[in-house]
């Protein structure tokens, strides 16, 4: 065991800008679904009770003997209680474990790629701006008294902060108070993957128009979110915009020019972002470059090239990631071992920018005996 | 190469739609015009190969050549359409409903000239084996996006021992999770994690087993 003479929050901060850490710290992204199981819940009673499942959290997290911080404090949403910023959770179709016949109490929710906003849409976002939009269409995705859902989001908040406080108050810091997609993220689950892209190539002025339409909004109940739950940081969501998924000048165009602007927007108030990177990304790491140092996280799923990004990366931010989520359910302690090693050694160099986590978040099967060893190995590990 | 071919590969949705018509119009054997829409379609899968297109353009190109065989077709006389490459039961695995991926391999491999049997999404072990015994198919695609279907993957595979069919089917699992680790989990042939790259290995399980 590495004598230890940081605190978990020290060490965190250390890793995120940059400065030299007593040994690599750990975060897995978590959620209720792998802790749950573990304490002998289904997923779907983690989900449909939160307090049982935020506490299943804590007790997972004192059953592998602790890690340094949480990405995000526990499973609520933190949306600020306004119409427009609900209005993005609330266009979207999702199946969740045990409320459809034939999905299993222990599956993971999970999202329905179907064309929820129509070209139409485009039109009416361009004319009334998101907050607009979402007025005059809330009953179009949400049929019910619009009170019934602020209050929805008003609990969600007010649970993401209590959440983060009973963290703070054990020295865990949690590192993002809001969550938000880039514009390109949420058009494309929104309208889904076939029709956005079609879109990009017949229309790429109009979608750039509902894009420069949406992004102030966007920007805004992000950092609405962030000052109402105290905590300095951004989980920004990221996945259809990359190199897995299209040439550079797209990326340029409707992806980096939108992640800029809200990672400086972020940035001039003080807020980290941690930027969710699913897919692989590795052609557009070098753009990464161009946004403020030490005020982002990269974090991997075990698809962009860590490696490569360590190269490119190492002065400018903090890298997190990758243990693929295959390895976490199928593999073995020692295969997770090695990898976990591997990546102490390489991305953690120097002791510093780096901090090791699950490859997005840990799947609900993963073997408690992979997951104890992967928390184990920076405690038992230092970069060779 | 020809101009129907080149406009597919460029992605020239209106110029495709007006070849595609003028050639019907004119009497163009319509097996012709499927042979130089696939031609394209080469081209656009070496462009992904080189890394100058990518998903996106795979899709915008599936989604013109489809909207070309949606006039072709009609105009083909019974009989007429070719061999396919081999026949293939595809589906994403019980317990998984993510239907993206499978849909884009589908495309690719229907436009490479595989016939497809899509049994669609959480399909179980028995769903599988009862399409690949009603069509013969010697090729089962398996998709999956999250960890759980791994061992839904296993069953199918396990599923295909017990009703002898294993020696007569190449098993390819896909899907962005899946590794090596995972084939061998599985005891699949082939894995990828890469659409056309998946298109590359089902020709290469259709020759061996030819």
């Amino acid at each position: 065991m590495i004598k230890e003479t940081m605190t978990p929050t020290e060490r965190t901060w250390a890793a995120i800008k940059l400065e030299p850490c007593d040994r690599i710290p750990v975060a897995p992204l978590m959620d209720v679904m792998f802790p749950s199981r573990h304490k002998g819940m289904t997923v779907a009673e983690g989900i449909a009770h939160p307090r049982r499942g935020f506490q299943a959290i804590v007790d997972t997290f004192d059953d592998v003997g602790g890690w340094d911080a949480m990405i995000l404090p526990g499973y609520s949403l933190p949306i600020p209680p306004s119409i427009a910023a609900v209005m993005q959770v609330v266009i979207g179709d999702t199946r969740y474990p045990g409320k459809e016949p034939g999905f299993s109490e222990d599956s993971s929710p999970q999202f329905i790629e179907k064309e929820l906003l129509t070209i139409d849409d485009y039109d009416d976002i361009i004319k009334l701006g998101w907050t607009g939009f979402a007025e005059k269409h809330l009953s179009r995705f949400f049929p019910l008294d619009p009170e019934v859902l602020l209050a929805w989001a008003k609990r969600q908040l007010d649970r993401y902060k209590s959440e983060g406080e009973i963290w703070k108050a054990r020295n865990i810091p949690s590192l993002c108070g809001s969550m938000v997609m880039s514009p390109l993220m949420f058009l494309s689950t929104r309208r889904s993957l076939v029709p956005f892209t079609q879109d990009l190539y017949r229309f790429p002025d109009k979608v750039q128009a509902v894009m420069d339409a949406m992004i102030d909004d966007l920007i805004r109940f992000a950092i609405e979110a962030a000052h109402a739950t105290g905590i300095p940081g951004v989980e920004l969501i990221l996945e259809r915009g990359g190199c897995f998924y299209y040439p550079l000048k797209i990326f340029e165009r409707f992806e980096f020019r939108y992640m800029k602007k809200m990672v400086n927007a972020f940035a001039d108030k003080g807020l980290i972002t941690v930027m969710h990177f699913d897919q692989d990304w590795t052609l557009n790491l070098p753009y990464l470059l161009d946004l403020p140092k030490k005020m982002c996280v990269c974090e991997l799923d075990s698809t962009t090239d860590i490696f490569k990004a360590k190269e490119i990366l190492k002065n400018h931010m903090c890298i997190m990631g990758d243990v693929p989520a295959s390895l976490s359910s199928i593999g073995t302690p020692k295969e997770m071992r090695d990898y976990c090693e591997k990546l102490i050694d390489h991305i953690g160099k120097g002791k510093t920018g780096f901090i090791l986590s699950t490859g997005c978040t840990i799947p609900f099967d993963t073997k408690f005996e992979n997951f104890q060893t992967m928390i184990n190995s920076v405690k038992n590990h230092l970069p060779q | 190469m020809s101009e129907l071919a080149n406009a597919i590969a460029d992605l020239k949705e209106d110029e495709v739609k007006k070849i595609v018509q003028d050639k019907i119009a004119s009497g163009t054997n319509p097996m012709s015009i499927v042979d130089e829409c696939r031609q394209g379609m080469e081209i656009v899968g070496k462009r992904y190969k080189d890394k100058e297109y990518f998903l996106g353009e795979l899709i915008m190109s599936g989604e013109i050549f489809k909207e070309a065989m949606a006039v072709v077709e009609p105009k083909l006389k019974a009989g007429q359409s070719k061999k396919p490459v081999a026949k293939m039961v595809l589906g994403t695995a019980k317990g998984d409903i993510h239907s993206i991926g499978k849909d884009i391999v589908a495309m690719l491999l229907n436009a490479a000239g595989f016939e497809i049997y899509d049994v669609g999404v959480d399909a179980a072990p028995e769903v599988f084996i009862n399409k690949l015994k009603e069509t013969g198919a010697p090729i089962l695609g398996i998709s999956g996006l999250l960890t759980p279907s791994f061992e839904s993957m296993k069953q199918t595979v396990q599923a295909l021992e017990a009703a002898g069919l294993r020696k007569k089917v190449k098993v390819i699992i896909g899907g962005g999770i899946v590794t090596e680790v995972v084939r061998k989990y599985v005891g699949a042939d082939a894995f990828t994690d890469d659409a056309p790259e998946g298109v590359e290995l089902c020709k290469k399980l259709a020759g061996a087993v030819k």
